[in-house]
């Protein structure tokens, strides 16, 4: 099964939880997939208009996923879908 | 090769002028910025001091690796005892001067004494000839921006400036030190928090200005080792998401999310105006106004520093950051980011923390003597402040003395500082931070953004966070830049030419808070005064059917002053302010 990775910031929905092995062929579905576990997660990464949100970032097994095509990426059962969340103080 | 030597500390004594130039002890070479303002501060400084009186000593030292060519790593810190907390208070910030003053071999200048004459201006003057200390009457009560205007005239344009606006020079404690940005132009960087802009003015030091001429950098010991690491660390940062690309102030949306975006006076963590205050309307105006993303020291490459133009395509201020638009913005329900915009430049312009500013203002309407989101009248008390008007002087000196001065029973705020945006009731283990953190509520000493840990990591996770920010705001390495404590120890080791065991950065890290808490244990604090106030414990925030207060106990609180076992990810987590 895929792998979503959670970041700190978001674990809020998660309950702590930090990776969600999931079932999805793409990376919309594997988020939506904890999304359907976590209720609250998928609004923190896409917004309404089904974009990624800006202050997210995807990686598929450590690289970086372009923000356009981003959620359409085939997944597969081995892979690992990482959010990043851009947080800082200042 | 033993890397930099010959590096010097300047003394300076207000009560008669005097200047002392003495050699940097060996021995503390791997100590900068906070940390060596606490060394000094606990070996020269007498904790029950008033903290603007004559005995406090006014610290301000560059990091470690300051004034090399290490990227982002030119920060300087601002040390003393705290007017607003009356425990130790390190405040950093970037511009120039800290790259300056390690570039002429100055690790620190340590102001001690004050002039009988109160009403006299001092400044210092700082360049490869050496240091004196000239009149500066003639700049006295000047608002920063005018100061700097007139000294970049007044002095060669390789100088940079450390200097005090008239909150500071009227010993308000929410007043900030400023210094000048890589252009060495614009007062735009404050070391803004613990009121040290007061103990600054009342050492009577209206500037300091840092002219390296055309020295170079410092040379490393082995500078092809040091280089490749400078290389490698830049490729790896700018082929890496770079997450403030766009600036602090564009992570409004998520803070909001996450119910740590305050309104009204923190009685909700969601602001209606979110969208009105999101940083990405300030990147939008870059088009048609000219404003425009940069770095606000030389040799860096975070670059998070936006620079903000009015509606006629003129500078107004910069950098306007989320703390900014969160504690003047949302929380005084103010609803657009021109107007904070506007505040933020009084602020600069007079020489006040903006976190401080916001909280104390919305105190005043939360009491109901202001309206809230009247920025016309935010503007008029900002600007009223170096009057020394009642209700300026109240704002000016804070939140706590703005609840005293309303009578309002609504203060939020930790060993008497305000609380920054990022807040403790959805974010617990911050607020262990907050409590726990020699510096009292800052969110650089400990920022945890993890709403997910269970109470027993709290502890653990704060001590972890403290440990990493204490050695990189010791370093010179900007908290955006998120260094590890693995990457800092990598290059010392390449300055100095010797390993830094992953032991040797623990223990200092460690030794650091020691040495604060040691500090603030003399100057009268005790277990009781690790608490948050009340009313952030009452109040709850947060989604409807999940509100939260902030109910840590005592004894996770406590858990943090004791020292516990080094784990892998100690060394590999990245400093987060």
């Amino acid at each position: 099964m895929p792998k979503v990775i959670i970041p700190p910031p978001y674990r809020g929905p998660t309950q702590g939880t930090t990776e969600v092995d999931v079932d999805g062929g793409s990376v919309i579905e594997c988020l939506e997939a904890v999304d359907h576990k976590f209720p609250g997660f998928l609004p923190l990464v896409v917004d309404q208009d089904g974009a990624v949100q800006r202050f997210a970032k995807l990686f598929l097994n450590g690289d970086q996923l372009d923000s356009d095509a981003a959620l359409r990426t085939p997944v597969s059962s081995k892979d690992e879908v990482e959010v990043l969340a851009a947080i800082a103080g200042g | 090769m033993s890397g930099p030597t010959g590096d010097k500390l300047i003394y300076v004594d207000m009560t008669d002028q005097s200047i002392d130039v003495r050699d940097f002890p060996d021995e503390w070479k791997l100590l900068g910025g906070r940390g060596l303002s606490a060394k000094i501060l606990l070996k020269e400084c007498d904790p029950s001091c008033d903290p603007l009186g004559p005995d406090n000593v006014l610290v301000m030292a560059p990091g470690v690796l300051a004034g090399t060519a290490a990227p982002t790593s030119g920060r300087i810190s601002i040390g003393g005892k705290s007017p607003l907390t009356g425990g130790i208070k390190e405040a950093n910030t970037g511009g120039q001067p800290g790259q300056h003053l390690m570039k002429l071999g100055y690790r620190g200048i340590i102001v001690k004494g004050q002039p009988a004459d109160a009403e006299k201006r001092y400044a210092l003057e700082v360049n490869g000839d050496g240091v004196k200390i000239v009149a500066a009457d003639d700049h006295k009560g000047k608002w920063n921006y005018a100061l700097c205007e007139d000294l970049h005239g007044q002095y060669p344009a390789t100088a940079s400036f450390i200097t005090c606006g008239p909150a500071g020079e009227a010993r308000l404690t929410g007043a900030s030190v400023a210094t000048t940005d890589q252009d060495n132009r614009y007062p735009a960087r404050h070391a803004a928090r613990g009121g040290l802009g007061a103990v600054m003015g009342s050492k009577g030091l209206k500037y300091v200005a840092v002219d390296p001429g055309k020295t170079s950098a410092r040379q490393p010991s082995d500078r092809k080792a040091f280089g490749a690491l400078c290389k490698d660390y830049t490729k790896g940062y700018l082929e890496g998401p770079q997450m403030f690309k766009t600036g602090t102030s564009s992570i409004v949306p998520i803070a909001n999310m996450l119910h740590t975006f305050p309104y009204k006076n923190r009685v909700d963590g969601q602001s209606p105006d979110a969208a009105t205050l999101d940083g990405a309307r300030i990147v939008e105006s870059f088009e048609t106004r000219g404003g425009t993303m940069h770095n606000c020291m030389t040799g860096c490459i975070v670059k998070c520093s936006n620079i903000v133009n009015d509606a006629q395509g003129e500078y107004k201020t910069s950098a306007l950051e989320f703390e900014t638009l969160t504690l003047l913005g949302a929380n005084c329900a103010v609803a657009s980011w021109e107007d904070v915009a506007d505040m933020d430049r009084l602020c600069d312009e007079v020489g006040l923390d903006t976190i401080e500013t916001g909280a104390a203002i919305a105190i005043l309407m939360d009491a109901g003597q202001m309206e809230w989101g009247d920025a016309d009248e935010m503007r008029k008390l900002i600007a009223e402040i170096p009057e020394g008007t009642e209700r300026g002087n109240a704002v000016g000196n804070g939140a706590v003395a703005a609840g005293k001065f309303t009578g309002h029973h609504r203060v939020p705020e930790a060993k008497g500082q305000a609380i920054p945006a990022w807040d403790p009731r959805p974010l617990k283990a911050t607020g262990v931070s907050y409590c726990t953190s020699p510096m009292g509520a800052d969110h650089t000493a400990g920022l945890i953004v993890n709403p997910g840990l269970a109470p027993e990591q709290y502890a653990w996770e704060s001590q972890k966070v403290q440990i990493v920010n204490t050695v990189c705001d010791s370093s010179g390495f900007c908290q955006f830049l998120q260094p590890s404590l693995d990457d800092i120890r990598a290059f010392y080791g390449a300055l100095y030419g010797e390993e830094v065991s992953r032991e040797t950065i623990h223990d200092q890290g460690w030794q650091v808070l020691e040495d604060e808490w040691e500090f603030n244990r003399q100057a009268g604090f005790t277990a009781a005064d690790d608490k948050m106030a009340d009313c952030l414990g009452q109040d709850a925030v947060g989604a409807e059917g999940a509100k939260v207060v902030f109910d840590v106990p005592a004894e996770i609180i406590q858990a943090v002053f004791k020292r516990m076992p080094a784990q892998e990810e100690l060394f590999t987590a990245k400093a987060s302010g």
